[in-house]
């Protein structure tokens, strides 16, 4: 049985992709064998952030109306052995998704998989509440800004009533917070959201806390998610964050403004 | 599921509403004296008399029947259209039924309070017992708890009674009652109480940060509220017809 995670957020920008790409990489680094879908019909970018534009293919669509085989549509990552990407239709837009569709593609998946990542387009509409409708685990990326927290706070909101598991009574999705962007000095000035605010306000369980990072912007450019550059600040909190995600106990870091010692490099860089 | 209907073409979805309605209380039953006032009216503000819906209210008549058919039809020739009846006795729900409109319990009904006899006045809507012979029970009045956080886009609504909040309330919530809001957490969406129109009504919360706060219906927005109130524990209720908030300690 797969876990099915969705990285949502319902603002765009935020970094969904981004922490899908990057998550989807950490859990099969560690061995779990992983498919990222790209829900983002009409938008696709996922293929771009993992690098294997030049590969694709088939689509989710094509799968779902019967026009080409899974196999056929899972491109194979060329980094880790684990990792699958199903992306998104470029040509079409969300109407051409069914619930039907995805739930009979998930299904297939779940044999083959342990974890399922559905990285969610933005907004609440009909292609955000596909991507979330059959999950286990949420991810809400929320940069630290009034407008992205009130947006995660919306979304919070539909997971618990417009899914499969709030429909049926089950238990609820476990929700996880993913914070993006931060930057301990513009907090500490008073120009950003600090962590404590955040949470308080969303009220849920802290996953991950990602640096504002030049590694994130140069790692999305060249297609190469930055859980692969283990020496960055951001790909190592995205590898704290996958720790968390396998109910590891990880202290938080990066959400101190410091200068950084060659110490605290060293220990940082050490615990990997 | 939204996602499972989009497709089928449905003739029509159910959804809550609150709408701005005219409640025309009325002090006498006699039809006559109902045209002559509405003539009066008419020639003061002709703009309000466009098709203008009203609720007739007649819990303050203390009569078993009414000419209800005979109300109407005064109503109707100065373009008020009568869509429902508030209160009376069970003969007056059945004649209103007959006549296609719809039937609201009395207000003091579905609120227990103490029973003072207070003599009627123009000024006063009196909440006299004139329906007690339709006792309410008292359990129909107990309000509603909500555990955990009210997110934004959510509404919570206690129809009746009052609503207590366990947990926050978001900016881009809003939680409403028919008696009082209660909030354990801080209060940053919208509030309203009394939204059937009880002034006893009132708002309760640890940390006010409200978009808005209503009692029935005189509201203040974040903008009209003191600054230094701000994130203190507060009451926010009607008196002398204006929104007070007071700090709770």
């Amino acid at each position: 049985m797969a876990k099915i995670i969705v990285v949502t957020s319902g603002k765009g920008g935020v970094g969904k992709t981004t922490s899908a790409a990057a998550i989807a990489t950490g859990l099969a680094l560690r061995g779990q064998k992983t498919v990222v879908i790209d829900f983002d019909v009409g938008l696709r970018n996922l293929d771009l952030i993992m690098g294997c534009e030049r590969r694709v293919v088939y689509d989710l669509v094509n799968v779902i109306q019967g026009e080409a085989g899974l196999n056929q549509a899972l491109i194979r990552d060329k980094r880790v052995d684990n990792l699958h990407i199903l992306p998104a239709s470029q040509t079409r837009d969300k109407d051409a998704l069914t619930l039907e569709g995805v739930e009979t593609v998930l299904n297939a998946l779940n044999k083959e998989f342990d974890y399922i990542v559905c990285d969610s387009p933005a907004g609440i509409e009909r292609g955000a509440q596909l991507a979330m409708y059959f999950a286990d685990e949420a991810i809400v990326v929320t940069n630290p800004e009034v407008s992205s927290v009130r947006d995660s706070d919306r979304i919070l909101g539909l997971l618990a009533s417009k899914t499969r598991r709030a429909e049926r009574g089950e238990d609820p999705i476990k929700e996880h917070l993913l914070i993006t962007r931060y930057n301990p000095n513009r907090v500490d000035s008073g120009d950003m959201l600090n962590l404590e605010d955040i949470q308080e306000i969303l009220a849920i369980k802290l996953a991950g806390l990602i640096p504002e990072s030049g590694a994130v912007l140069r790692a999305s450019n060249q297609g190469v998610p930055v859980t692969h550059d283990e020496g960055s600040d951001a790909g190592q909190a995205y590898a704290d964050t996958v720790a968390r995600l396998m109910d590891e106990d990880v202290p938080l870091r990066f959400h101190e403004y410091q200068k950084k010692g060659l110490l605290s490099r060293m220990f940082g860089g050490g615990r990997r | 599921m939204s996602l499972k209907v989009d497709r089928d073409g449905m003739a029509f979805t159910f959804k809550g509403g609150m709408l701005p309605m005219t409640v025309m209380e009325l002090a006498s039953a006699d039809p006559e004296h109902i045209r002559e006032q509405l003539a009066g009216k008419l020639s003061q503000s002709p703009a309000f008399f466009q098709h203008t819906p009203v609720v007739l209210s007649v819990e303050q008549l203390d009569e078993p029947h009414l000419a209800l058919e005979r109300i109407c039809a005064v109503c109707r020739a100065h373009k008020l259209l009568p869509v429902a009846v508030r209160g009376g006795t069970d003969p007056v729900k059945q004649s209103s039924w007959a006549l296609g409109l719809g039937w609201f319990p009395p207000q003091e009904a579905a609120r227990p309070r103490t029973l003072e006899s207070v003599p009627t006045t123009d000024a006063e809507p009196a909440p006299e017992a004139t329906v007690a012979d339709e006792p309410t029970p008292a359990a129909s009045a107990v309000g509603r708890i909500y555990r955990g956080t009210v997110r934004s886009g959510q509404q919570v609504t206690a129809p009746e009674g009052d609503l207590v909040v366990v947990g926050a309330v978001n900016a881009g919530a809003e939680v409403l009652a028919g008696g009082s809001v209660h909030v354990y957490g801080a209060l940053r969406g919208r509030a309203l109480a009394g939204i059937h129109g009880d002034p006893e009504a009132a708002i309760f919360c640890r940390e006010l940060r409200a978009e808005l706060l209503s009692v029935a219906g005189n509201y203040k927005r974040l903008e009209d509220i003191d600054p230094r109130l701000l994130g203190t524990g507060v009451q926010v209720r009607l008196d002398a017809g204006q929104l007070g908030i007071a700090t709770l300690d």
